[in-house]
């Protein structure tokens, strides 16, 4: 270890940062964990390398920047290459139901409002973690509570007014409005304060290590949108974002075009323009693309898409994520109230062959808790739950609940109707006499997971026991705050533990990875015990693009970023 | 000829407010909170509670009908709780898609169906009228999404000879559209293809049965005089009548071959509010495939009234 190098950094850099430093230097967190860890503290690129080098991991070749690939495991990204400026990408993405940034909920308007707004954090071209994007550089006090975002100088709004601190402020507060479900709880109302035109300091309820993915594009509504928007305003009616594309046509039926934004504060992006088309499912994307009709998919499935598996020329982008599936079963009421029924449903899971069955092993066994193992501080340590029909046949006995009989309910997406049925297959060995109920998302939304009535405390309307979806956060912040933290938003098994609250609390106060680690464990450990939830596995997050481009990148949340793409010669 | 007309509008008037009615009655019996719908579930009650006082969802259901019905009359209809875009241009360029799909598959279909008809009605019993007939069954008894995966699988994926997305790119001319419909139009066109050339067989056969055919070709006319002046109107009475209902059933959308080749017509349309609850939308394309139902029947029935002077002395009697 190189001392002479490393020690002014420790003297220069705050204390959450030192602490980051010190588990790097002491070996405890790899060099992939200290450099997307590094971006979300606020080490500058200079200062990562320069650790990286001082402990003996070599050079800067591994910095994350906003504009070169961080090294991953996951291919989140087709690797860029110097193609000829020009020419058109058309890409295929599910119908949008909301294009209005503050209230959309579903991945199409994410992906749409994120081509012309930005976000303060944006996403690297790994496709796996935060990159500076309107914030150049972001940083917090000594104990996580206030974080102050530096914004990038000489950005300007697509109608050619300026970019400025009050813009950011005046998003924030719309957000917090709204109850967003990553700023609830985290930013309270007038907590966003502009220093000076560049300069904006996020002062929190209570500490938060985690702050700048709840300002990122992990979190889809946090685009910046400018300070005069109305909340209620959609894409369309106010275009105008600082991004790489300005919107030229939008049809909410059938499609969207978007063309170079020449004055865009990354440069003029390779192409010209980039044409969206709506489609309600996958399989006409996937013929679309057989057909040449179109050259990318913002998202597909392992069982609609498999034939772009076998497609030589059809680059699959696949992100590892902590995409999953959540079996709520309710524990204050009804058959699952006993926790050894629940144990019982947990211990007659089959989840390799689930795994392999809905995906063909593009995904990751889980183990009932939503630490997902992509977070740098997942407990590895604790033991896996496999299956174990006697197991499961006599905590039904204990319980008094032999052949038990309950609905599983679950709504109409992707492979959720065929996990249902893997689950009564598995369950039915143990002695539970389960039977699918299969509704439309609306239906199973607003009458199974969540009914708006009784609204207190909420979801308690919800079924006794249910499959709803979860889509990928880079900090599993949402899912813990909004599904199992008691009175959350989305608490459908209406689970209520101080335990589990204290180390949710502990979670997001925690500003060092040694800290954070510590609380997860703890969560992981109580919710494999308590078992509110039973999640069978997190899975890939599928994207891909004809090998006719390159330098497309996707996050997990339905946002391709084509700034960098071009056509290969 | 007026009054049978103005006769037919009127009736028809009465019952699109009928079946506007009966759609307002059944969007209102669904227990949705629109403010609620618009704004996601993360939004606050009050301002939840302060859209729907703003959309006027809170007001009592008579005033709401009375809105609702002015809003029609006067073409207003509002805009969409899930996209907030106006319902009126979303519906009119729905309806020109539609218009678009549904005016290719009749004119690929009707000529050749009302042909084969005839031709098989000539061959009566024949190898030609029950291969007809067979081909006839067989194409109408596959279902129009069964077809169009077919077409999409061998002939645009492939063959690469058609493409497999029935919308043509922005800006494009005529022909290029007619090149991007022909797929789904065939799917449709192969389904009534056998429909309406069975029921042109049938009443070709009936008329060729008839004693005044017997008699003109007695009197010493020739084939092709008898079928033109004989048979041809008379026979396709039934065939126009089953045509004008078909024409309202198309215009609806055929929600399968519209999602096969992700064309967004009336029907995907209306999929679409259906499962998203959107109100308005779901309202206004009820009542404009309504128009388009009894506009399609009106000009059948007039078409039958020209082609038989017996019904047309009836209508003015």
């Amino acid at each position: 270890m190189d001392h002479r190098r490393l020690d002014p950094i420790r003297r220069s850099v705050n204390p959450v940062q030192l602490d980051l430093v010190e588990q790097f230097a002491r070996g405890n967190i790899t060099r992939r964990q200290f450099i997307k860890r590094a971006t979300v503290v606020g080490l500058s690129m200079a200062s990562v390398s320069t650790i990286i080098a001082a402990c003996g991991g070599g050079t800067t070749s591994a910095a994350p920047s906003a504009s070169g690939a961080a090294p991953t495991d996951g291919a989140a990204t087709t690797a860029p290459t110097s193609g000829p400026a020009g020419g058109v990408m058309r890409v295929a993405i599910q119908r949008p139901v909301s294009v209005d940034p503050v209230a959309m909920q579903d991945l199409g308007g994410y992906g749409m409002v994120a081509q012309s707004f930005e976000f303060l954090c944006t996403l690297n071209e790994a496709g796996d973690d935060i990159a500076p994007g309107l914030a150049e550089t972001w940083a917090p006090n000594d104990d996580g509570t206030v974080w102050t975002f530096n914004l990038r100088p000489g950005v300007t709004w697509q109608n050619g007014a300026e970019f400025t601190s009050e813009d950011v402020v005046a998003s924030l507060e719309r957000l917090v409005a709204a109850n967003n479900a990553g700023l609830g709880g985290v930013l309270p109302a007038g907590g966003a304060r502009a220093v000076d035109p560049l300069t904006v300091e996020c002062t929190l309820a209570s500490a938060n290590g985690n702050f700048p993915y709840l300002v990122s594009v992990f979190n889809a509504q946090t685009v910046i949108t400018p300070a005069g928007y109305a909340a209620g305003t959609t894409l369309d009616a106010m275009p105008d974002g600082t991004g790489a594309w300005k919107l030229e046509s939008y049809d909410p039926s059938t499609g969207a075009r978007f063309v170079r934004n020449e004055a865009w504060w990354g440069g003029p992006t390779p192409l010209d323009a980039v044409e969206w088309t709506f489609f309600d499912e996958i399989g006409p994307m996937v013929t679309a693309y057989q057909g040449g009709q179109i050259d990318a998919i913002v998202q597909f499935d392992v069982l609609s898409g498999s034939a772009l598996f076998e497609d030589p020329n059809f680059n699959v982008i696949a992100t590892s994520t902590a995409l999953h599936r959540q079996i709520w079963m309710r524990v204050d009421t009804g058959q699952f109230a006993d926790q050894r029924v629940r144990e019982a449903l947990a211990l007659s899971l089959d989840r390799d062959s689930m795994v392999q069955q809905l995906f063909r092993g593009r995904a990751e066994v889980a183990n009932d808790h939503v630490i997902a193992p992509i977070y740098p501080y997942f407990d590895e340590s604790i033991p896996q739950r496999t299956r174990d029909v006697e197991r499961a046949r006599a905590l039904l006995v204990e319980a008094g609940a032999e052949n038990l009989s309950a609905v599983i309910r679950c709504g109409e997406l992707l492979e959720i109707p065929d996990l249902a049925v893997l689950i009564q297959s598995n369950a039915r060995d143990a002695g539970f006499n389960l039977e699918v109920a299969v509704e439309s998302l609306d239906t199973f939304y607003g009458a199974q997971w969540c009914p708006p009535e009784p609204a207190d405390p909420p979801c308690s309307g919800a079924s006794e026991l249910g499959i709803v979806d979860y889509g990928h956060r880079a900090t599993p912040d949402v899912y813990l705050n909004a599904a199992l933290a008691t009175g959350g938003v989305w608490n459908s098994s209406q689970y209520m533990s101080p335990e589990f609250d204290g180390a949710f609390a502990e979670f997001q106060a925690a500003v060092g990875v040694d800290a954070q680690k510590a609380a997860c464990g703890k969560i992981q450990t109580i919710l494999t015990r308590d078992l509110p939830i039973l999640v069978p596995y997190f899975y890939n997050y599928l994207a891909g693009s004809s090998t006719a481009f390159s330098g497309v990148y996707s996050s997990a949340l339905g946002q391709m970023f084509v700034s960098s793409a071009s056509k290969i010669a | 000829v007026t009054r049978f007309i103005l006769r037919r509008v009127a009736l028809s008037l009465v019952t699109l407010w009928l079946l506007a009615t009966i759609v307002f009655i059944i969007v209102n019996v669904l227990p949705t909170d629109v403010g609620r719908t618009i704004l996601g579930p993360f939004a606050s009650q009050e301002t939840v509670d302060a859209l729907n006082e703003r959309l006027g969802t809170n007001d009592p259901l008579i005033e709401q009908y009375v809105r609702a019905m002015t809003n029609l009359i006067t073409l207003d209809f509002g805009t969409s709780f899930q996209s907030g875009q106006p319902v009126g241009p979303m519906l009119a360029d729905a309806i020109v898609r539609s218009a678009k799909l549904a005016g290719l598959a009749l004119v690929m279909t009707i000529p050749v169906a009302i042909l084969a008809g005839l031709f098989a009605a000539r061959r009566r019993d024949q190898k030609v009228d029950r291969g007809i007939v067979l081909v006839g069954v067989t194409s109408s008894s596959i279902p129009e999404f069964v077809t169009g995966t077919f077409l999409v699988v061998v002939i645009g994926v492939q063959l690469g000879w058609f493409p497999v997305i029935a919308r043509a790119p922005a800006g494009s001319g005529p022909l290029t559209e007619l090149y991007y419909l022909f797929m789904p139009a065939l799917a449709m066109a192969i389904v009534y293809f056998g429909y309406i050339a069975r029921m042109t067989r049938a009443g070709a056969i009936d008329v060729l049965d008839s004693d005044y055919v017997r008699t003109a070709t007695m009197k010493g006319l020739d084939t092709k005089q008898v079928m033109r002046r004989h048979v041809l109107r008379n026979a396709l009475i039934p065939t126009v009548a089953v045509i004008g209902v078909q024409v309202g059933y198309l215009f609806g959308g055929i929600i399968g071959v519209e999602r096969i080749f992700n064309y967004n017509g009336m029907g995907q349309m209306m999929l679409f509010a259906a499962q998203r609850k959107d109100l308005p939308v779901l309202q206004a394309g009820a009542v404009v495939i309504g128009i388009v139902y009894m506009l399609a029947t009106l000009i059948a029935d007039l078409i039958i009234a020209w082609m038989n002077p017996r019904i047309r002395a009836e209508t003015q009697s």
